[in-house]
């Protein structure tokens, strides 16, 4: 059984329709990346399967459960953790604190919530910065953070919004390898990103999405071929007939 | 000797010393301006539960004071219920209250929460004004109410000299920032902070911030109608421009602005620095310049805002940090 199936999913906002009767079936184990150019209706997608929008039409389920506007609090409890792509971190306490938000999400232990963000923060070799201020960290390293604290909260699916952004090329490999673990312990991976190089190397599978509707999907090899992909990134020109 | 026990030893410091105050300060007149201090910082301290973990700015606290006050002093006046009992029920009537006002307005963003506590307290003291009987119960008023002093005594919530007073409304404020330093320790003190620094991110994270902040709404608004009863049963009369006024209401924000909003500490340095301005200015220039402390709040505000836009807290726990850890430069301090 998938563990997140869209079906038909539309978001408008006034007129314009951001997402286009999308379909998306995501399976337990991969890695999914969606791309598309800027404006294509991605981070809009994201918004909606994580709750922060309700889609206009169509229907979510994840996990075996109809999820269509339900509370991002909720979700996040059934197990689907989200960043965001213009990070949000709690700027006026240090590392540890902001994971330990997460954490709470399965405890009310104070001790064990602490416990458990020590241990993602371990995991992603962050422990050493667990007392700086999250607004002093750097760009790689909030980043970082919002997947620490997406880590926190036990997901079984991480939707990752263009956290490579910024980053510099060892950081991005440092990211894909960090990923790439994730998927070994058994934690499913939903990716929006901009970064050929990250995301062909790391996803199973490949939509693309162009103003709101789907316009390829396949394998990476399949779409790096796919001469509708290329025209949507780089126009007419370039499709060699 | 290392930090924390200092830090333990500093704490039974102050302790023993605002418990032996009272044996020091014999005038009545300091003790009274002693008794406000607390009275403000235990207002303070209960706002800073909403006003400063959660990051929202309430502006109507006086009305919790007002319904405290009013619901103890119109219960032992007109049925002759003790005042402690009425405290506790004034309490609940501020909980319900505080949860009617937050239940809508607490998705609201910045302002517009603020202007919705500021009209629902200017709302009750207007509609108090303006009517002598509530039901059968008889508030009086503009005239407002005057508790006569018959009996004396801790049932009666009522004693001859100042020093009970003084003892119940430090008690009061040492369990209420036990309170607070607990909640800041636990889960809704970090859903709270969360939700008032990002709420998006927070919800994602799985914080139902309307809620916690709700929560902290009824706890902030149950406690601060205590120290309304407390207020009544010190100053033996009541009226609406004494106890549900902007003023209070502004006064307390200033007190947690400037002291140090959302931390444990803020509001009782707010309270030292700024109540006795408050007193003074009532004394040498409440004819001539009524207000004038309101003025005064206002340019050390926009001071502090300035130069330490996280209150004066900031600056001194730094400054107490660096002189307890000088003596032992060379072990590892945290």
């Amino acid at each position: 059984m998938a563990l997140l199936q869209v079906e038909k999913m539309t978001k408008e906002f006034g007129g314009l329709r951001a997402v286009d009767s999308l379909d998306l079936t995501i399976e337990p184990g991969q890695i999914f990346g969606l791309i598309g150019p800027n404006g294509a209706g991605k981070s809009t997608a994201f918004n909606c399967i994580a709750g922060a929008f309700a889609p206009t039409s169509g229907k979510i389920t994840f996990d075996g459960e109809v999820i269509n506007g339900e509370k991002p609090w909720n979700l996040c409890k059934s197990g689907l953790a989200r960043t965001f792509q213009i990070v949000k971190p709690f700027a006026s306490k240090d590392v540890l604190y902001n994971v330990t938000v997460a954490s709470f999400s399965t405890t009310n232990s104070r001790k064990h919530a602490e416990e458990k963000a020590m241990a993602v923060l371990e995991s992603l070799n962050f422990a050493d910065k667990k007392n700086v201020l999250a607004g002093n960290l750097t760009i790689a390293d909030r980043k970082r953070l919002e997947i620490a604290k997406a880590l926190a909260t036990e997901p079984k699916l991480l939707l990752l919004d263009e956290v490579m952004a910024g980053l510099r090329p060892n950081e991005v490999d440092e990211m894909v390898s960090i990923f790439q673990d994730l998927r070994k312990q058994g934690i499913t991976i939903f990716i929006i990103e901009h970064i050929m190089r990250a995301i062909m190397a790391l996803s199973d599978h490949i939509v693309v999405i162009q103003f709101g509707k789907k316009i390829a999907e396949g394998s990476p090899a399949e779409i790096a071929n796919d001469e509708r992909v290329i025209k949507a990134y780089l126009g007419d020109d370039y499709v060699v007939a | 000797m290392n930090s924390q026990h200092i830090n333990k030893i500093a704490l039974l410091g102050v302790l023993a010393l605002a418990f032996a105050l009272p044996l020091v300060v014999r005038s009545a007149t300091y003790l009274h301006i002693l008794v406000l201090l607390f009275f403000y910082a235990y207002l303070t301290t209960s706002w800073n539960i909403v006003g400063g973990f959660a990051g929202v700015l309430p502006l109507g606290h006086a009305a919790f004071v007002g319904i405290g006050a009013y619901t103890s002093t119109v219960l032992s006046l007109q049925y002759g219920i003790s005042p402690w009992i009425g405290m506790v029920v004034g309490g609940v009537l501020a909980m319900i209250a505080g949860i009617i006002i937050g239940l809508p307005t607490l998705k609201m963003r910045g302002a517009y929460f603020a202007l919705a506590t500021i009209a629902f307290a200017e709302g009750l003291r207007v509609m108090v004004e303006n009517i002598d009987y509530l039901g059968p119960l008889k508030i009086n008023g503009p005239r407002g109410l005057q508790i006569p002093p018959l009996e004396t005594g801790f049932s009666h919530f009522m004693f001859a000299t100042k020093e009970p007073y003084y003892y119940i409304i430090l008690i009061m404020l040492l369990l209420v920032m036990l309170l607070t330093y607990m909640v800041s320790r636990s889960k809704l003190g970090y859903y709270l902070v969360a939700g008032g620094e990002e709420p998006e991110a927070a919800m994602a994270l799985g914080v139902n911030v309307a809620r916690a902040r709700l929560i902290a709404m009824a706890v902030s608004s149950f406690l601060t109608a205590l120290a309304g009863t407390f207020y009544a049963q010190f100053s033996l009369y009541i009226h609406p421009k004494s106890i549900i006024s902007l003023d209070m209401s502004f006064e307390i924000a200033f007190i947690a602005l400037i002291g140090g909003r959302g931390s444990i500490v803020g509001p009782i340095l707010g309270a030292l620095l700024l109540r006795p301005v408050s007193d003074f200015c009532r004394i040498y220039f409440g004819d001539s310049l009524p207000g004038l402390h309101l003025i005064i709040f206002g340019l050390v505000l926009i001071l502090v805002m300035l130069y330490q836009p996280r209150g004066l807290q900031e600056p001194i726990s730094r400054l107490y940090q660096r002189i307890i850890n000088r003596p032992q430069p060379a072990t590892s301090g945290s």
